[in-house]
């Protein structure tokens, strides 16, 4: 891990008007990511977490604040400068794949790079690099009807890589998950957090998911708590010990 | 694996709200191939008509014009019905005394008469299905008469003074003998060189068709030399038309008079007749093109609504499918350029099979969705009361001989250009209808994208 900042939020506010009400559920909020980093936020339905990730995804806009993708200030940015910022420097991973179901694994991943302007010739390389590294060699060519949940995450994960992004946002990538395809992708997140040095920022409500990250993060009132978690045990999916955490 | 390959694979997984959208586009492509030509060929149909009634008037008024000082007579025609071994069918066998070369001479002497034109007109038998019909081609006062000599030569020539040996046969004729122009037929067991063809032959009042020569000819091949079947009268002034009718009557009682200046009443009703018919035609043209032009609307309007209608279907389904695109960076245009490309793909497959629909059933097709045009003309001849009329028969692009079924079915050609006509609209109505979708789909938010259907 190095100094270098990813990402870096100052005094972030969200507010959303529903009818005549307003609810913020962002409140002055600030984070500093570092690049190799692998975080995890947690906490209740509606704290925020997936309203945090589209903001550091630039799929949405702070309503106050500053949001530093490297040393780009983001909130100020039009839609075309937003789009290629989440083109060339984010990955997305969502909990339902989202893949084009008419496409075929190595087209879904050569769909990212597509979209970014790469060649043919060097796309297809790269897709099938990617497939092979999350474990999809032989299965290019099926369709994502054709995958299992699990083997769908994997095409998302390599979509997520294909262009190389600076931060991978993981939105509840196993809350579709079995237990076994769980614990699978989980483990390639991590891998690839350590041996590729990928940032990664994953939003989920399951505690031993976030036990294998190693900052974890708690939402609450609109403000992150966070706690090191050095003694990541990783592998060993203990659904008690984020709590633990939290609770000391 | 590109935008295109996206469109059309998107096309393809939704297989059967594809397939009806492509139904009822062909539908209205189809329409809108075929209703430009078939409206143009209606218009050209009807344009012949017209033409062919102008042409008509023309005639009827040049008839007017001498016929004020022309005279004509002749012995009344007797009509038998008798087999034709020609044509096998019964036909008209007429029976016409000749006027001799005494009688002749007795009409030439009356005072006041500057001109006599003798026709010699051998009508159709029992063993012949046309006429033999002699002209004096050699008199220059023949041409007083416009109509004397064929005036729709189609090949070759017409007869001219001095030809002897040489005939004028109508298409009809010419088709039966197998004869064209240069070759020799044998008529009446005479060799005689086809010089010329004339195109259609009038049809009023005579069953079968004809052969025209000079007059000497004819005489011999009849037997009748220096008779006539009727004569041409012509008189110095319209006051003399009266006194000569009477001097005539007086020659032989039972011969047939009729002076042309009798029958300005009857030319005119006749111009009447045809200005009505014209009138008629020129409603009818408008009638199909109004309906064609209508048809088109609804047709264009069809097909820009199906567009529409399963491309705004299309990204409310996939606005899953469109916020990750634009979450992974897809940009405005490319969200934009995906949509239309999938509202024209989809036009293109139903152009292709709308021309191969049009190619077979145009015809039939354009008779179910267009009025049919005007079906008949005229034309002009005397009854064998020698009293002019109008004869209709049934127009088409070929004259309609005896026996012949007119037919409502007006072709039209699929042309190269007119396929690319309609691979053009598909194209232009593609982009148009399925444009407010995809400004839709551009216009959609990600982080809303995301939260549809959760």
């Amino acid at each position: 891990m190095s100094n270098e900042f990813v990402l870096k939020i100052e005094n972030l506010t969200k507010t959303y008007s529903m009818g005549k009400r307003c609810v913020s559920p962002l409140v002055d909020l600030d984070l500093e990511v570092r690049k190799g980093e692998f975080i995890s936020v947690m906490g209740p339905s509606g704290s925020g977490k997936t309203t945090l990730l589209n903001i550091i995804g630039c799929i949405d806009r702070a309503s106050e604040g500053r949001v530093f993708l490297g040393e780009v200030d983001v909130a100020g940015l039009s839609e075309s400068r937003l789009c290629k910022i989440r083109r060339d420097r984010i990955g997305f991973v969502f909990q339902s794949f989202n893949l084009l179901s008419y496409l075929n694994a190595r087209e879904n991943v050569e769909l990212a790079m597509e979209l970014a302007g790469k060649f043919g010739g060097q796309r297809r390389q790269r897709a099938l690099e990617l497939l092979s590294m999350v474990g999809l060699s032989g299965r290019e060519q099926h369709r994502p009807a054709r995958l299992s949940q699990g083997e769908q995450q994997r095409v998302a994960i390599a979509r997520a890589l294909a262009n190389e992004p600076a931060l991978i946002l993981a939105d509840e990538p196993t809350g579709n998950l079995d237990v076994v395809n769980k614990q699978e992708i989980v483990r390639l997140l991590v891998d690839l957090n350590e041996r590729r040095g990928t940032t990664i920022i994953v939003v989920t409500h399951d505690e031993a998911v976030a036990a294998q990250t190693r900052r974890m993060m708690y939402l609450k009132d609109g403000k992150i708590l966070e706690k090191n978690n050095r003694q990541a045990n990783r592998g060993n999916f203990d659904e008690g010990l984020t709590r633990e955490v939290f609770e000391k | 694996m590109g935008i295109l390959t996206r469109a059309s694979r998107s096309i393809q997984r939704r297989k059967t709200k594809s397939l009806i959208a492509i139904v009822a586009l062909t539908l209205a492509l189809t329409m809108i191939i075929i209703l430009p030509p078939s409206i143009n060929a209606r218009q050209n149909f009807t344009q012949k008509a017209i033409d062919h009634l102008a042409w008509n008037s023309d005639i009827l008024k040049d008839m007017v014009t001498l016929s004020a000082t022309e005279i004509e007579c002749n012995y009344p025609i007797t009509m038998n019905m008798a087999p034709s071994d020609v044509e096998g069918k019964m036909i008209w066998s007429k029976h016409q005394p000749l006027i001799n070369e005494i009688l002749r001479d007795s009409i030439a002497s009356i005072p006041d008469v500057v001109d006599l034109i003798p026709i010699l007109l051998d009508h159709a038998s029992n063993d012949r299905a046309y006429v033999i019909y002699g002209v004096p081609i050699d008199d220059a006062s023949i041409h007083k008469v416009p109509t004397l000599l064929p005036i729709n030569i189609t090949q070759g020539r017409n007869l001219q003074a001095g030809d002897r040996g040489v005939v004028v046969l109508d298409e009809w004729l010419a088709q039966k003998l197998g004869a064209s122009v240069g070759e020799t037929v044998t008529i009446l067991d005479h060799p005689f060189t086809v010089i010329g063809i004339e195109g259609q032959y009038p049809q009023y009042y005579e069953v079968g068709s004809r052969v025209t020569m000079s007059l000497p000819d004819a005489q011999v091949l009849v037997n009748a030399t220096g008779s006539a079947s009727t004569y041409k009268i012509f008189v110095n002034s319209v006051d003399s038309v009266n006194t000569v009718v009477t001097r005539l009557k007086n020659l032989d009682p039972t011969l047939n008079v009729v002076a042309g200046f009798f029958e300005l009443n009857i030319a005119q009703s006749l111009q009447n007749q045809i200005d009505a018919l014209n009138d008629v035609a020129q409603s009818n043209f408008n009638q199909i093109r109004i309906t064609g032009m209508t048809e088109m609307g609804v047709a264009v309007v069809t097909n820009v609504v199906v567009i529409l209608f399963i491309m705004l279907y299309s990204v409310r389904e996939r606005t899953r499918e469109i916020g990750t695109l634009k979450a992974m960076g897809a940009s405005t245009s490319k969200v934009l350029g995906q949509f239309i490309l999938e509202g024209v793909i989809l036009n293109v497959i139903a152009v292709v099979l709308a021309i191969g629909i049009s190619i077979f059933f145009t015809t039939y097709v354009s008779s179910l969705i267009l009025p049919t045009p005007i079906q008949t003309s005229v034309s002009i001849g005397w009854d064998p009361s020698g009293t002019l009329v109008l004869g209709h028969y049934s127009f088409g692009d070929q004259p309609i001989r005896p026996g012949q079924e007119s037919s409502n079915l007006i072709g039209a050609s699929i042309t190269p250009w007119v396929m690319l006509f309609g691979l053009g609209v598909a194209v232009c109505l593609g982009v148009f209808g399925s444009l407010y979708p995809a400004l839709r789909a551009a216009q959609i938010k990600p982080a809303e994208a995301m939260r549809f259907d959760e």
